[in-house]
């Protein structure tokens, strides 16, 4: 991972085992704290900020650093079901997740803790969209509280570290036996370094957490068990009261494993920690970083003969109840500040379970106000804190909280202010300008497309507009851009969640010159089918004309296509009136270039490092287009912005079809320089070889009949696929000649499926 | 005794780094960062501000030291910089770059510029100010503006010791990048001593560029419901020119055939066109110019173009009427020559 420096060891004359320091993030510290734990297997799915959790343990894993068995998931859901097998099957399980892809798997989390299966969860909090937003704050959190796990909180990397470690003792203890989340802050903990401390020895970490017990394992043929029964009542309740006892239970385990690690460690942690509370009249609850903040505070509030003092939880699963009471005893104001909102009942989730705790207290008068903070990631500055500590003073001052809920650090804005203005709204003739001749040809049965020159169609007018944000020489633009020089008349777009879409609808501009929807990755197949069938119903009940038409086009990257492909494929089934259209760029390169199911075998990305033991990844490309052609669909086909006149065509007769036939799928082969390391202006020349070695054929498929379009072969341009591998950055290594088996399995496979392709293209039976 | 030249209230020295993705600013903080804290002793703290991972967008680093007994506590950005670095002089007019700055603030700035022009281009409130021309050292050593800028920090800075940053330059490029520690060092080195600096008090020349807090133009009386934008394409006004590495494409028009194929290659759609007539008098299509507000240049169009037409240009050397125009009327050799 980093240049990680062992300076000094620290445990001489304590006779502690020796440590480490170091600088260094939240996100490598979790890394760094499951490669010396060695988690059995990591299931996992890439999502900002946690991504670099699994980068890291990858690229450990590369160089031979540990043992942790990484599966890629093909979504957060598919992620915690791997999680979830594996747990059962008797080994220690690890997995990190943010936001979205916390809610996406939330339902498997309670089919965890219900059966007990122990696990590890480093939740890196990050807001839930939408509108999409990629920083921390704790909307994912508050979802986990429910859900039968134990919940700990690391305030900075350090304790990320830390509590990683102490959660898989905790969570496996004997009685407990529970899944545990690590949670620490987005981009503020996660990506923030710092000087820290680690065990200099992986088998100091290992000895502490001991062997893991198998329980209930589903690979134990001489002892079948039956794991997840059906269970209604009357036996349901029993199973939530035995976690429930789990829970209760771990509440004098936690204390115990924390005592336990101070001794190796030298660092102390308590399930409630306090700060200068001794004598303090007001006081503000908070959790994690912006913990922090509220202590530097609180130490130039006492400066000014101000009794303040800060409370911050390592553990709100199970919540820290009577250790609250006792702390707040004689506290007048308390202030609980939430970095995420539980709208519409008046308060943040923490403080509502905070004022419960308090009520069981009949002597407790602790004035109560809650307040709403950072969201999305919104910076939390010491001027933020002081004015929550006023805010405590005036209660006391007053005898009561005149506001008891509302929101700090969110702007009115200028009333006057205007967004800038945009381009002239393109009407439908502007959109239209009649340059190509779209029509079945009735003898053959096929679809013609005349006219495609592409200097007439510069005329056609951007649907997008310049001014996004995308890396120069991004492939995206001239993919869809071409696409769309083959399509007349007015467009409605969704795009997946990915680099087209965060480069293009960074608020409060918009690239889009028409209509645009955003929709996450695992669903704008299904998203744009419901406004396709709106569409169609309002049209029959005669609400939008009938002689209006629309062509809807739902973009996906392939990352998009992974995690989404289950919603995409019944968008299919149910043939739909739109186009799905798949830029490949054989990465997830909007979270950092992490593998996809389409990165070829042996490329390198940062979640298929090259090292010691790591050679790129380990199995062949996902065939998205011979995926949809088995949905019988339509039309499929592939298409490059290098061969733009093929596209066009296929625009036009992609829209043909969907306006007459159903859903058509494309797949464009797509650029990324950034990535695939090349230079910035090279792209068409890699994307060419990487059709001119036949790895990308370029074809199509009406009603089942498959035309191949280009034959390198044929045309005297077949290249090795080392011609293309030679190009990019990312599978230079393949050339050397230690990787030429690998090298020689890839050519063969890309053989197999061009004859396929050549083989229907020539049989239309097939 | 702080062994800190300076600190604030909460006994942090602390540095911004202003740049844009591609340049380094990431990996010199981190390498400024490791070189302070694990080279030198101190205690303290970096970390970046970004989104997604994007070339060719604002990014900014940020590195606080303080003496080893000092608890780091504060997770915010650095607001009110000790030392200001701005790797990109394009950035300088956009807001919040000299946020915070004062009298006591070391501007370093990658220019050309000697340290007066430079404060009239930045209009630059006060500070010391300190000009190095990272972009030629590094085009000259085949390296970024990174290490050239860490140069001038370390010599600037009073108590950062050189020695410990090149520790870090090797440990961060270590074996996978072995082939560019030296020419880094080199880099480094000329950094070191290849700037200029003055010292410019607040003489009322020019006002703080200071941001206050809280006065953000949107907010919760004027963003639309559910953050619908009603503005079709208002991305058109933005100005990408920062995310251009040096290089630009030109556009000779006496070269242009009009076929097009540069408006299929380019990704930010910058190439414009116009109705027009042919010499039989057919109307046709005709590329206008590149508008290079928008364009980053990635050099695809160089790339494609079959008649010569665009070509590939160092921008400092191009002639700023050319940039206005977004074409270039020069007539080519061959066909000066056939004349």
């Amino acid at each position: 991972m980093s240049s990680g420096t062992e300076s000094s060891d620290s445990a001489v004359k304590t006779e502690r085992p020796a440590q480490t320091t170091d600088f260094r993030s939240g996100n490598e510290m979790a890394s760094l704290a499951a490669s010396h734990i060695n988690f059995h297997v990591m299931g996992y799915y890439p999502i900002t900020p946690s991504t670099e959790v699994a980068e890291y343990l990858d690229e450990m894993w590369a160089n031979g650093e540990h043992g942790v068995k990484m599966v890629p998931g093909d979504g957060e859901h598919g992620a915690a079901g791997i999680c979830y097998g594996a747990s059962t099957a008797g080994g220690r399980v690890f997995n990190a997740t943010s936001a979205n892809g916390l809610l996406y798997s939330l339902e498997q989390l309670p089919v965890q803790s219900g059966t007990r299966y122990p696990m590890v969860l480093n939740l890196v909090c990050r807001s839930v969209s939408g509108p999409l937003d990629i920083r921390g704050d704790h909307s994912d959190l508050i979802s986990t509280l429910d859900m039968g796990w134990i919940v700990l909180c690391a305030k900075d990397p350090q304790a990320t570290y830390d509590m990683t470690i102490l959660a898989v003792k905790i969570g496996e203890a004997e009685g407990v036996r529970l899944p545990v989340i690590v949670a620490d802050d987005g981009f503020f903990t996660s990506h923030q370094k710092r000087k820290i401390s680690y065990f200099s020895d992986a088998k100091t970490v290992q000895d502490f957490v001991g062997e893991f017990e198998v329980i209930n394992s589903s690979v134990d043929p001489t002892q079948p068990i039956t794991i997840g029964p059906y269970m209604n009542d009357p036996d349901q309740i029993n199973n939530k009261k035995q976690l429930s006892m789990a829970m209760k239970l771990s509440e004098t385990v936690i204390p115990k494993v924390f005592a336990e690690y101070e001794k190796i460690s030298g660092r102390a942690y308590k399930p409630l920690e306090t700060y200068k509370m001794e004598d303090a009249e007001t006081a503000v609850f908070i959790l994690n970083s912006a913990a922090d903040t509220c202590m530097d505070v609180v130490d130039k509030l006492r400066e000014r003969g101000k009794k303040v003092g800060a409370i911050y939880p390592t553990v709100i699963r199970p919540f820290p109840a009577d250790e609250l009471r006792s702390v707040c005893k004689n506290v007048k104001a308390l202030l609980v500040a939430d970095r995420a909102d539980s709208y519409g009942a008046h308060g943040g989730r923490m403080s509502h379970e905070v004022k419960a705790a308090l009520k069981d207290d009949p002597d407790n008068r602790t004035l109560v106000i809650s307040r709403i903070y950072g969201l999305g990631g919104k910076d939390f500055f010491s001027e933020d804190a002081e004015t929550m500590y006023d805010l405590t003073f005036e209660a006391v001052e007053k005898g009561k909280v005149e506001v008891p809920y509302d929101y700090i650090g969110a702007s009115p804005g200028d009333p006057d202010w205007k967004p800038a203005p945009g381009v002239p709204v393109l009407t439908k003739a502007d959109q239209s300008p009649g340059i190509l001749n779209v029509f079945k040809d009735e003898k053959t049965g096929k679809v013609e497309v005349k006219g495609v020159k592409q200097r007439d169609l510069t005329a056609m007018p951007h649907r997008i507009t310049a001014g996004h944000g995308a890396c120069p020489g991004c492939g995206i633009f001239p993919s869809i851009g071409t696409f769309l020089k083959g399509i007349e008349g007015f467009v409605v777009m969704l795009w997946h969640t990915g680099c087209g879409m965060v480069v293009t609808t960074g608020y409060p501009n918009t690239s889009f010159a028409i209509t645009y929807i955003h929709n996450l990755f695992q669903n704008g197949a299904a998203t744009m089918s419901g406004v396709v069938e709106m569409y169609k119903e309002r049209q029959r009940r005669g609400e939008i004309a009938q002689d209006e038409e629309i062509t809807f086009v739902m973009v996906t990257g392939d990352g998009g296509l992974d995690i989404g492909l289950g919603p995409a494929l019944g968008a299919a089934f149910r043939n739909h009136n739109m186009i799905i259209l798949e830029y490949d760029n054989q990465g997830y390169m909007n979270t950092g270039n992490q593998m996809s199911f389409t990165t070829p075998l042996g490329h390198a990305t940062s979640t298929s490092n090259v090292g010691t033991v790591g050679r790129g990844k380990t199995f062949n490309h996902k065939d998205s287009a011979q995926l949809f052609s088995a949905t019988h669909i339509p039309y499929v086909f592939t298409g490059s912005e290098t061969n733009y006149k093929d596209l066009i065509r296929k625009a036009a007769k992609a829209q043909w079809y969907a306006r007459n036939e159903g859903l058509v799928f494309g797949k464009l082969f797509s650029d990324c320089p950034l990535n695939w390391r090349h230079a910035d202006g090279n792209g068409q020349e890699v994307i060419q070889a990487g059709i001119d070695c036949d790895f990308f054929p370029l074809y199509e498929v009406e009603n089942g009949i498959t035309t191949l379009n280009y034959d390198p072969s044929a045309k005297g341009k077949k290249v090795p696929v080392t011609d293309w591998l030679k190009l990019t950055g990312k599978t230079k290594h393949l050339l050397k000649p230690e990787n030429k088996d690998l090298v020689d399995q890839f050519q063969t496979e890309v053989d197999r499926r061009f004859a396929r392709i050549r083989a229907m293209s020539e049989n239309p039976i097939l | 005794m702080s062994n800190l030249p300076v600190n604030n209230d909460l006994g942090f020295y602390e540095i911004r780094m202003e740049s844009v993705g591609g340049f380094g600013a990431n990996l010199a903080g981190k390498i400024l960062g490791e070189a302070g804290i694990l080279g030198m002793g101190f205690n303290g703290s970096n970390f970046s501000s970004y989104g997604s991972e994007k070339k060719g967008s604002p990014v900014k680093a940020f590195v606080r030291f303080c003496d080893p007994d000092v608890e780091v506590r504060v997770n915010s950005p650095v607001i009110e910089p000790h030392m200001l670095v701005i790797f990109v002089e394009s950035m300088v007019g956009a807001p919040g770059i000299l946020q915070g700055v004062s009298e006591d603030t070391t501007v370093i700035i990658n220019t050309s510029l000697s340290p007066d022009e430079a404060r009239d281009m930045m209009k630059l409130q006060c500070g010391r100010l300190v000009t190095i021309d990272a972009m030629k050292i590094a085009v000259e050593e085949k390296t970024r503006v990174n290490t050239a800028l860490l140069g001038a920090v370390a010599a600037t800075s009073g108590f950062i010791d050189p020695g410990s940053i090149k520790d870090y330059i090797r440990k961060n490029l270590g074996k996978k990048y072995a082939f560019l520690i030296e020419p880094n060092l080199k880099t480094f080195d000329r950094g070191f001593s290849e700037f200029s600096e003055k010292k410019f008090a607040d003489d009322g020349k020019y006002p703080s560029q200071t941001i206050e807090r809280g006065d953000q133009k949107t907010g919760y009386l004027n963003q639309a419901m559910g953050g619908v934008i009603s503005a079709p394409g208002n991305s058109i006004n933005k100005d990408l020119t920062v995310s251009r590495s040096g290089w630009v494409p030109v556009l000779l028009r006496e070269k242009c055939t009009h076929c097009g194929e540069c408006d299929i290659t380019c990704p930010d759609y910058c190439f414009i066109w116009e109705k027009g007539t042919d010499k039989k008098g057919k109307e046709v299509q005709l590329l206008d110019r590149i508008v290079y507000q928008h364009c980053k240049g990635c050099l695809r169009c160089v790339e494609i173009c079959k008649f010569d037409a665009l070509v590939e240009r160092v921008e400092y050397e191009t002639d700023p009427e050319i940039i206005k125009l977004g074409y270039s009327s020069e007539v080519p050799e061959d066909k000066a020559a056939a004349k």
